[in-house]
């Protein structure tokens, strides 16, 4: 009798153990990882400080102290491993990985419809990759978990290579599996195109040009993504999974927790009516100059000056790719895009390699942008000429820093831009975060 | 014969029959045994007795008028006992008579305190002239000579008192040393006093009347050694913090297990919003909850007993790791006469100090200095002269505001804005009836209210108890209680930050400009040119006046405990019990914030509405059986049972916001968009054992043994078993010792027990999943995430005790020490271990670690002065060490986040949730200070005037390396001491308490002592640096808007730790008893005035150096980010029986 009377199973929460049984749960499973893509580690703030603010295009803006001191750090190479962002990043990114691990182990035994399996292997094999490049660009020296981790398993560090090497041959896989694009409720989910456009960005990491230009060139041909004609449609709510766009961080605002901040964190002071802005992630004035003049990109993408409540005009740089008017703080419809058309046609010109074909891609975009084209006579490298497309056409969309570093840039441009961080000061990796080295004590810490 | 009884009457015709025939009858009928001295009654007389439909002791008194005898109900006996033959009983005196009386003497009997006793048998001695003394404790008697008389009365030291030549006399009664004999209240049972092995205090009813206070925990603030009672908030309706012996666990909860009546009622709320915590306030800054045991009528308690040690409180295994309070409500009396009581008093509270600000002027010149100072280190070429208004200098943050510089006088004080002066006030009337047919009972009903200092926040309660006790047959006896309760709440957002929503009150008052004005001129709210428009580098913040205008925030309580027992005897020494028990209580909570509060500088209001409810049941039911048997010089008292209990709990919840305007402020009024509901339960079976025995009253034991299965636990780890013992010697007891007549008690006790804590989530063995949504092109689609790794061994927290104890009484008790020494382990800690993140989790529940606390206490009472002019005083002192001995496997710190990101650490050598940060070294005089210093990592350009921070680990740098312990919420030691006067009528007394070591991390330094001057700042900032010249008082560094890049002064340091030591003249009472009138009926009637936290002395700069923002939370203890500020209160108050 006793027995049942202190048996009680839970009511409100599923248990884990009479879970991963039925294609329901597995579709459960997976959008649970869609959603770790919201937190605060990842897409939510963590890359935008790693990616972005790190970079030469922003930095943290005039709250240096209190708790804007962690992202301060970030900005300046200051932080130390015990610096909370760079913790976060680390542990929301494995968490997404840990449950696409457990769901791809799970679902070889589950009977369901081989499509909709077919399509979650997919989808789980997508989101890790897309967790580990970050991993594997961020800290390097990470382990590669690829099975569900059971408390006291001994992990290694593998090296950058070892982990993109990996990811590039799941992402083929992903994209056999995943569909070229979705329908009704389903419209969001992972693409043949997003695994295409990650594992293109992954080849070219590894240096790996040819084969990142039969992917690109893939993409282009199969599967029907286009510029949008004015820059300026690409933002705001309304123009949220269109055709340009290949993945997004999708974002709802109405208090259920799905909200996101990027209004909040990157406007300006005293510039929403309904809440707080912080002015962070602010252009630098390096970025600003980078625009040419007339470029149409500019406006859209960011602001120099705003009206505060009492009416007068303030001077500030502000990004305005993520301007709403959140009904309340911090919960914005805004989504994050992670990968557009445009940057496809970049990286096939990357890809390809200086040649008209490449100069024809950068005029692509530069055309949208209302700019004139360029070639080969233009002054400059074909390299520069890229990057600094690619900055303004990508400002804020965390490619920067994965692209300083690709183009072996990363210091110089960093010391040009924010001359106050000295090219010895940076380094091209983050530190593990203490809380692992401390529970992994082999791990060894990223030093340069 | 003719005897019937209907109800509660009886009816009796009886004609010359012998006394034992009427005995007999009655005790037929009616089940009263009757009790006497064979050789003093005769029971052969012939009486004669008519009577239809009285009560018995009606019938009784009857029968006494017309014989010798005096007849006493006691509890199932009635006392027959032969009258004191006297021709002087008060009753029949005539007072004009007596002046022919020689050798008269009048006299008056008083209790201790000076009470009149009435009742008090005055004999003279050598003869049989004896005297009752009458209602005023009054008697006269005839002493025909002689000159000593006896003065006796029940609980009392008998006198032999020499009155020769007296004609008058006030005699004070002692207690008798037999007052060890007064009955404990142990868990499940009683035992006497004297045959305690264990560490128990207890509270009588008195002390809990005499103060007037909200909730019965209150009124022990600063009495009981080792029990630490912390008000946290002086919000309505607030949980004080009770920590018994320190705090054992880090993640289980330190509140020890209160039982109401026998029935378990934990505070420790493991269950996540249980009130309805706001979805949109942000998990740190959740109000705390209130009080679940504030719905307890403090009038309603007969006494509080505190079980210490692990040997008491074993017999609630797991559950008794963190100590137990027992509180047992009235009863009716075991007399014939029944006792109306009304209890009333009313009070005023206000702040009990308002903080130091600046004043507009000072601000203004704190805020030029800082903008100065920044923009002369930043800017080359600058000048101190240069103009300073807005857009003059190229950056708001080296600018002043323009309403600075053109300051128009405005200057607000905003603290007396939001204050007011609050009021409580308490109704309480009860009756406690007589004995009637076998049956008694207390009722009582109370009414309470308080207005809290903040406008519009409050609390009432409405009480009702009912106690019945009934003798259904010789055997079998009944015992029910039912209190049902109802509480409301109307909260405010007293304690949050100002940048919480909805900001704190107090915190958005004290970050305030004094520049700012209030109002607009047509009197509304000025929510447009205040804190946030001042502009040039000042931070924003809401006007707190239309904050407390704008949240509604009310929360209903309705409680009930209910319980019914029966006991049956088996025997005479063998008594079997069944009770059954339960406690329900249901939350309702509605908050609102309205479209009229305009967030920090928001132009829009956002409304917000938030509906919760929960509705908790839990029920319980015990058997047990208890043998108790005395034969020679042996005592056993022993007990087994078997309970089983079980929690069920339902939280559900409904969000609404966009609401057109504030008309309409329910839910209903708004567009829902969210919502859910949760249940929960939990269950426990447990056996239990206790065996006492004492050899002579000399040799004590106890042995307890609990069993606990718990629903709670892993599937491989589900029963626990908890043992204690205890030992005790009366040396007084002792022939060697019968000879120190002074010494009358002296008692060493040894315990040794194991005691838990199950204060686990519910859950926590299981692996659950949790909703994870998301949305795909808008549309929200379900997710769901394992959110806890499964661990079938989980378990309780065991904590291991030993305590060492002597009890002293000097001069039959007048003088009474009671000291102890404790240790206690406390292991397989619940603690969230960390991880690697790799695994998809950070924290796994295991059992692991352990937390010593050691400790020491005194308690002291003594009666100082007896006789006309009583002294009494109390004194306790406690120390507790508390020390974290082993954490997981590798020894790694815990840090942990509170309010403000990690400022706390719990690591192996230093006590829970210790402050953790740089130590702050002085202030940088000048640059060959800065130079012969070490390199400051986290300052990017260190000036002189800024905080020079100690180099911990000597590696000649300063870096996070370098962060340490800088302080602890633990106290070293506490004490209170209690003087008690009375002269006549009237009663003195006054309470003074001490916490001593403490530190509050006083989180409103981030903003108040910041030296950014970008609000209003505390007024200790005027001694800041301003030169090597004028280095102020050495404390406080230079004024720096951006101090961030250069000193950057403000970063987590033992500057904004500091000192919470206080001593507290925390109660002081007067009060005045008038003399009894018979003829009103009154048999007591007490006038008095009280003050509360009159006076507190501390260097603390907030308002309540005990304060404690998360006070749930074991990790982060101590922060004081925006509390509801504690009061001080006036009281007048009546105490009436009649």
């Amino acid at each position: 009798c006793s027995n049942d009377f202190t048996d009680l199973a839970p009511i409100s929460n599923r248990n884990e153990a009479d879970f991963y049984n039925t294609e329901n749960d597995f579709i459960s499973a997976i959008n649970a990882s869609y959603a770790g893509l919201q937190k605060k580690g990842v897409y939510g703030r963590g890359y935008w400080t790693m990616f972005e603010m790190r970079s030469d295009n922003t930095d943290q803006g005039p709250d240096a102290t209190g708790l804007a001191r962690v992202y301060t750090e970030i900005n300046a190479f200051t932080e130390d491993p015990l610096n909370e962002q760079i913790t976060a990043a680390w542990t929301d990114s494995y968490s997404i990985i840990a449950n696409c691990n457990v769901i791809l182990e799970r679902i070889d035994n589950v009977t369901m419809n081989t499509d909709v399996k077919q399509r979650i292997i997919g989808e789980a094999l997508f989101l890790r990759s897309l967790m580990y490049y970050h991993l594997a660009i961020a800290y390097a020296n990470i382990p590669l978990q690829l099975t569900p981790f059971s408390v006291g398993d001994e992990l290694t560090q593998v090296d950058a290579n070892t982990v993109l090497t990996q990811i590039s041959g799941d992402l083929e896989m992903a994209e056999d599996n995943l569909a070229v694009s979705y329908s009704g409720g389903d419209k969001g989910r992972a693409t043949k195109g997003a695994a295409a456009t990650l594992m293109a960005k992954v080849l070219l990491t590894l240096n790996k040009k040819s084969e990142a230009e039969v992917v690109l060139r893939r993409i282009k041909s199969s599967y029907g993504y286009g510029l949008l004609n004015d820059y300026a449609n690409l933002w705001g709510a309304a123009n949220e999974n269109n055709k340009e766009s290949i993945f997004e961080v999708e974002f709802i605002s109405g208090g259920i927790g799905q909200g996101s901040s990027f209004t909040n964190d990157f406007s300006p002071s005293a510039f929403l009516q309904t809440g707080q802005g912080f002015g962070r992630n602010r252009p630098t004035a390096s970025l600003s100059n980078a625009y040419e003049n007339g470029d149409l990109r500019f406006a859209p993408s960011m602001g120099t000056t705003y009206l505060n409540a009492a009416g007068a005009t303030v001077e500030a740089n502000y990004i305005r790719k993520y301007e709403s008017d959140p009904p309340t703080e911090n919960d914005s419809d805004i989504n994050f895009v992670v990968f557009r058309y445009a940057d496809v046609l970049l990286m096939l010109a990357e890809a390809i390699g200086e040649s008209n074909e490449a100069y024809d891609l950068i005029n692509e975009v530069r055309d949208r942008a209302g700019l004139a084209p360029i070639d080969a006579s233009t002054s400059s490298t074909f390299e520069d000429k890229l990057l600094k497309e690619r900055r303004v056409e990508l400002a804020f969309e965390n490619h920067r820093w994965p692209d300083l570093k690709r183009f072996g840039v990363a210091a110089t441009k960093v010391n040009e831009a924010e001359s106050f961080i000295p090219q010895s000061s940076v380094r091209s990796l983050f530190y593990i975060p203490q809380r692992e080295m401390d529970l992994n004590t082999k791990f060894v810490q990223n030093t340069n | 014969y003719g005897v019937a009884e209907q109800n509660d009457v009886l009816s009796v015709n009886i004609k010359n029959e012998p006394l034992k025939e009427i005995f007999k009858t009655i005790t037929n009928s009616s089940g009263y045994k009757f009790f006497y001295e064979t050789s003093e009654i005769d029971l052969n007389k012939q009486v004669n007795l008519v009577t239809n439909k009285v009560h018995l002791s009606e019938l009784l008194k009857e029968l006494s008028a017309s014989s010798d005898l005096n007849y006493k109900i006691t509890s199932d006996q009635i006392v027959v006992t032969k009258k004191i033959v006297s021709k002087n009983v008060i009753e029949t005196i005539n007072l004009r008579s007596t002046a022919q009386i020689q050798n008269l003497l009048k006299g008056t009997i008083v209790d201790e305190s000076g009470m009149p006793l009435p009742g008090a048998t005055v004999q003279v001695k050598g003869t049989n002239i004896g005297v009752v003394t009458n209602f005023d404790g009054k008697f006269e008697v005839d002493l025909a000579n002689n000159v000593e008389i006896i003065v006796s009365y029940v609980g009392y030291k008998t006198q032999n008192v020499n009155v020769e030549g007296k004609t008058t006399i006030t005699i004070n009664m002692v207690p008798d040393a037999a007052a060890l004999d007064e009955i404990v209240v142990v868990g499940y049972g009683t035992l006497s006093k004297k045959r305690v092995t264990g560490a128990v205090s207890s509270i009588s009813a008195q002390t809990i009347v005499n103060i007037p206070v909200i909730s019965a925990e209150n009124a022990i603030i600063g009495q009981v050694a080792g029990v630490q009672v912390q008000e946290t908030s002086g919000e309505p309706g607030s949980s004080p913090n009770i920590r018994v012996r320190g705090s054992g666990s880090i993640s289980a909860g330190n509140d020890p297990l209160f039982v109401v009546d026998g029935i378990p009622i934990s505070k420790n709320l493991t269950t996540l919003g249980i009130q309805g915590d706001l979805a949109r306030r942000g998990g740190n800054f959740q109000a705390p909850p209130v009080n679940p045991l504030a719905t307890i009528n403090p009038n309603d308690i007969a006494s509080i007993e505190i079980l210490k040690d692990a040997s008491a409180a074993a017999i609630y295994g797991s559950r008794g790791g963190n100590g137990v309070v027992l509180i047992t409500t009235k009863s009716g009396v075991a007399s014939d006469k029944g006792v109306f009581s009304f209890d009333t008093f009313y009070s005023t509270q206000s702040v009990a100090n308002k903080i130091d600000l600046m004043n507009a002027e000072e601000l203004i010149d704190y805020t030029r200095d800082a903008r100065n100072n920044a923009y002369l280190q930043d800017v080359q070429g600058a000048s101190v002269n240069d103009p300073i208004g807005p857009g003059d200098r190229g950056n708001a943050n080296y600018e002043l505001p323009l309403s600075f510089i053109n300051w128009d006088g405005t200057d607000t004080d905003w603290q007396d804005l939001i204050f007011k002066t609050g009021y409580s006030k308490s109704y309480n009337l009860s009756y406690a009836s007589p004995l009637i047919n076998k049956t008694s009972y207390h009722a009582s009903a109370g009414y309470f209210k308080q207005e809290g200092i903040i406008p519009q926040s409050h609390f009432e309660r409405y009480n009702l108890m009912l106690n019945l006790n009934s003798q259904l047959s010789e055997k079998l006896n009944l015992d029910l209680r039912v209190a049902p309760t109802i509480t409301e709440n109307q909260r405010q957002p007293g304690s949050a930050p100002y940048f919480a929503t909805p900001p704190g009150i107090v915190y958005s008052a004290l970050v305030h400009s004094p520049t700012v004005k209030p109002y607009n001129t047509d009197g509304t709210f000025n929510q447009t040119d205040n804190q946030s428009h001042l502009g040039g580098g000042t931070t924003s913040a809401s006007n707190p006046l239309a904050i407390i205008d704008a949240v509604d925030d009310k929360l209903f309580q309705f409680q009930t405990r209910a319980s019914l027992g029966l006991s049956y005897k088996i025997l005479p020494e063998l008594t079997f019990k069944t009770f059954g028990g339960t406690y329900v209580n249901v939350y309702n909570r509605d908050f609102y914030r309205a479209n009229s509060l305009l967030f920090r500088e928001a132009t829009e209001g956002v409304s917000y509405a938030q509906a919760s409810s929960s509705t908790e049941v839990n029920w319980l039911w015990e058997n047990t059986l208890n043998w108790e048997k005395e034969f020679d010089v042996h005592y056993f008292n022993a007990i087994a049972g078997y309970t089983a209990q079980k929690d069920n709990i339902g939280i559900k919840q409904v969000q609404a916001d966009n609401f057109p305007d504030d008309l309409v402020t329910t839910i209903s009024g708004g567009q829902v968009f969210a919502g859910n509901s949760v249940r929960e339960q939990w269950s426990l079976v447990s056996a239990l054992f206790r065996l006492n025995y004492s050899y002579d009253d000399k040799y004590l034991f106890t042995g307890t043994f609990r069993s606990d299965k718990s629903s709670r636990f892993g599937k491989n780890n589900q029963t626990g078993y908890f043992p204690s013992f205890s030992l005790g010697w009366r040396i007084n007891e002792e022939d060697f010792m019968k000879s120190i007549e002074s010494i009358s008690e002296l008692k060493l006790r040894f315990s040794w027990g194991e005691t838990g804590n199950f204060e686990i989530p519910n859950y926590g063995a299981i692996g659950l999943l949790s909703p994870n949504n998301y949305n795909f092109n808008g549309n929200e689609i379900n997710g769901l995430i394992q959110s806890t790794i499964p661990n079938p061994e989980l378990t309780w927290e065991k904590s291991q005790q030993t305590n060492i104890g002597v009890e002293v009484g000097l001069l039959s008790n007048r003088i009474f020490l009671l000291a102890d020494y404790y240790n206690t382990i406390t292991s397989d800690l619940l603690l969230n271990v960390g991880i690697s993140g790799v695994s998809g989790f950070q924290t796994t529940l295991q059992n692991i670690g352990e937390v010593k606390n050691e400790g020491f206490e005194i308690a002291l009472k003594s009666r100082n002065l007896v006789g006309d002019f009583t002294w009494e005083t109390d004194i306790n002192f406690s120390t507790n060490k508390n020390e974290v001995l082993s954490l997981n496997s590798k020894g790694e710190p815990i840090f942990s986040s509170g309010q403000a990101g990690i400022r706390h650490i719990t690591r192996i050598g230093d006590p829970i949730g210790s402050y953790y940060g740089y130590v702050v070294d002085g202030i940088y005089q000048n640059q060959q200070d800065i130079s012969n210093a070490p390199v400051d990592t986290q300052a990017p350009k260190p000036a002189p005037g800024d905080l020079k921070f100690k180099d911990i680990n000597g590696d000649g740098k300063i870096t996070p390396a370098d962060r340490t312990v800088t302080g602890s919420y633990f106290p070293d030691y506490t004490w209170g001491i209690t003087n008690r006067f009375g002269y006549k009528g009237i009663d003195f007394s006054f309470l003074v308490q001490g916490v001593q070591g403490n530190e509050i991390l006083n989180l409103t330094s981030r903003h108040l002592k910041n030296g950014e001057a970008n609000f209003n700042s505390y007024a200790v900032f005027n001694d800041r640096w301003r030169s090597e010249a004028d280095p102020g008082n050495g404390k406080f560094p230079r004024a720096d808007r951006l101090s961030g890049n250069h000193g950057n002064n403000a970063r987590p340091s033992s500057f904004q730790v500091e000192d919470g030591s206080f001593v507290r003249l925390r109660n002081m009472t007067l009060g005045y008893t008038l003399p009894a009138n018979e003829a009103l009926g009154i048999e007591k009637l007490r006038i008095y005035i009280t003050g509360t936290n009159l006076f507190t002395k501390t260097d603390y700069l907030g308002y309540n150096p005990e304060v404690s923002a998360s006070p749930n939370s074991s990790l982060t203890p101590g922060e004081d980010y925006g509390a509801y500020p504690l009061t001080k209160s006036f009281t007048v108050g009546l105490n009436l029986n009649f």
